[in-house]
């Protein structure tokens, strides 16, 4: 047998399924690049229209204006609201930073619950899971303690849904587990890395977690049976399941990957280079994903899956942008501008609109510098019958 | 990536519009245009024209990728980086010289850093939990024998025999690739090939 003709007759596996897979890699990459620039002459005075329109964009957005799609190359949204008065969907926003946990209603009315550094919304909005250095904790939206355990280097806590019978947290470089009353607490995994970990909705119990080493897994909770493993590709940031369970969000800096349940990859948003990740979230629906890409510059930008043909909408363009949330409609999201102190609200269903909100620090904390005490947005959850709706 | 033996979970109405993001509605191919007419048609914003130039190199960049890390998953991620990572360049690249060997020149770089970095990581402890390849296996003559024998070789060792004989290198091209002596890629080869003969002709029907 020869072997160069082995080696040529060789067939890797799903050769075909890979492309197709790839395929739309490499398109949305394609859509999604800066176009060449062509050399044309072009005088001075052609600037000056393009540079109105883009003051012009700036200068007329009022708090609640249409605003066209996008603002580019401004810090900050000009003619904030002083204040949060009111979100413009129904729901209620979780915050956490220096100044402690705060819930944020509809209405614009504000409570504090504590002094945690971070929480995450129970399934219902019933309920908050809060974590500070030295404890794991879970509050009602009135800040009433209802259990608390102490564990060191306690963080990132999330809420099984749709029961909330299980809470996961990492403390230091493990993941635990505790019921939903706040007993039973137990170790699940060693060696995990920061990334907050995430509940299958429905599921038996399914946490995802990412190792130290980079490598995604999928695990019963209560089993301990790993149920799949995937390596990520670039530094690991997020996981989120979908609403319903069927898909999972793995976002990387150079990457954002989907995967079904059985742990077969279905989708994947490459980054650009020069322009890495720097957040995502998935729809409440789980039809649409906002992501956060650029280095200097960001922008916010919406794929759509809904059709057979997803195109990349960029809404908001600007320095510093850091965090999304969804409105548990899917019809806004609220993205954190810590550079700028404010909260930019992008409608991104229908007509376009933005609203924005300054001074956001030294709402909920006592830092008047955004760089200390620019709150972390942890959710937009769910209207209740408690004070979330 | 492993896969346990759990069925996998039926999958509700709202994420099957996901599915949507995976294979395209067909297109129609331009017919036989020369390599260049295609990037310069990718170039001018011919999505059409992209596409003829991706699935004319795909399986190969994707091939290459698995003969050097043995592992599905990471090759399609490494071919697919490549790909992106060459739409990129797309404008810089030198269009007199050939498509192919650029691409390729990339994958079999990115495919040993994977194996580099692999190997580091077990050196160091952080051995990722077991994975395994749950794909369709591997199709072509020999095609076990193949990855046998290639796994005997080291990453550069196998990346020059996959250079050569998969994506069809000159050994000047994968030297200047690689950035190796001319000499040290004609004696990679040679044992790469012996490795192979060797293990083919044990498998040889009597």
């Amino acid at each position: 047998m020869n072997a160069q003709r082995a080696l040529r007759s060789f067939r890797a596996p799903e050769e075909a399924a890979t492309q197709e897979r790839t395929w739309t890699v490499v398109r949305d990459a394609y859509r999604m690049r800066e176009p060449i620039r062509r050399r044309r002459p072009r005088g001075r005075l052609l600037l000056v229209p393009a540079v109105a329109i883009v003051l012009a964009a700036v200068t007329l957005s009022p708090a609640g204006a249409t605003v066209g799609r996008w603002i580019r190359h401004a810090l900050g949204v000009p003619h904030a609201a002083p204040a949060l008065f009111r979100l413009p969907a129904p729901g209620s926003v979780l915050v956490s930073g220096a100044g402690g946990t705060w819930t944020i209603a509809a209405d614009g009315s504000s409570r504090r619950l504590g002094p945690w550094r971070e929480a995450s919304w129970s399934p219902h909005g019933l309920f908050v899971a809060v974590t500070r250095s030295d404890h794991v904790a879970a509050v009602d939206p009135h800040g009433t303690l209802h259990w608390a355990l102490a564990r060191p280097a306690a963080r990132d806590p999330s809420w099984y849904v749709p029961t909330g019978y299980r809470v996961a947290y990492l403390s230091g470089r493990t993941l635990r587990v505790v019921a939903g009353d706040g007993t039973g607490d137990g170790l699940l995994a060693t060696g995990v890395a920061s990334v907050a970990p995430a509940w299958q909705p429905g599921s038996a119990y399914r946490l995802a977690y990412v190792t130290r080493s980079g490598v995604l897994v999928v695990r019963g909770a209560d089993s301990k049976r790993i149920i799949w493993t995937a390596p990520l590709s670039g530094q690991a940031r997020e996981l989120t399941w979908s609403a319903d369970g069927g898909r999972l969000l793995a976002v990387t800096d150079t990457r954002a990957s989907l995967y079904d349940p059985s742990g077969r990859k279905v989708a994947t948003v490459a980054a650009l280079p020069g322009t890495p990740i720097r957040a995502a979230s998935l729809s409440p629906d789980g039809t649409a994903l906002a992501l956060i890409r650029g280095s200097s510059n960001q922008d916010v930008v919406v794929l759509r899956f809904g059709s057979a043909t997803p195109r990349a909408r960029r809404v908001l363009s600007g320095a510093g942008l850091r965090q999304l949330a969804w409105s548990p409609d899917g019809h806004w999201l609220l993205v954190g501008w810590p550079a700028a102190d404010q909260w930019v609200f992008v409608r991104v269903t229908g007509m376009p609109r933005i609203a924005a909100v300054s001074r956001i620090a030294r709402q909920f904390s006592a830092h008047a510098s955004a760089k200390d005490g620019f709150p972390r947005i942890e959710g937009w959850c769910c209207t209740t019958s408690g004070t979330a709706g | 990536m492993h896969r346990g033996p759990g069925a996998p979970l039926p999958l509700p109405s709202a994420a099957d519009s996901l599915v949507a993001s995976g294979p395209l509605p067909r297109t129609r191919r331009p017919r036989s245009r020369s390599e260049r007419a295609l990037i310069r048609g990718a170039l001018a914003g011919s999505e059409a024209d992209l596409e003829a130039l991706f699935r004319a190199h795909w399986p190969r960049a994707y091939r290459a990728a698995f003969l050097i890390v043995h592992d599905h998953a990471a090759a399609e991620d490494i071919a697919q980086e490549a790909f992106v990572q060459a739409i990129r360049r797309l404008d810089r690249f030198d269009r007199r010289r050939r498509f192919a060997p650029w691409l390729g020149a990339i994958v079999a770089n990115r495919a040993i850093d994977w194996l580099r970095a692999r190997t580091a990581r077990r050196e160091s402890g952080q051995e990722p939990p077991e994975t395994a390849a749950a794909a369709d296996p591997p199709r072509g003559t020999y095609s076990e024998e193949v990855l046998t024998a290639l796994a005997e070789l080291g990453p550069e060792h196998r990346a020059v025999v996959v250079m050569r004989y998969v994506l069809e290198y000159t050994p000047g091209e994968i030297a200047q690739a690689l950035d190796l002596p001319r000499g040290t890629v004609n004696s990679r080869l040679r044992r790469g090939l012996d490795a192979l003969e060797s293990r083919l002709e044990k498998a040889e029907p009597a």
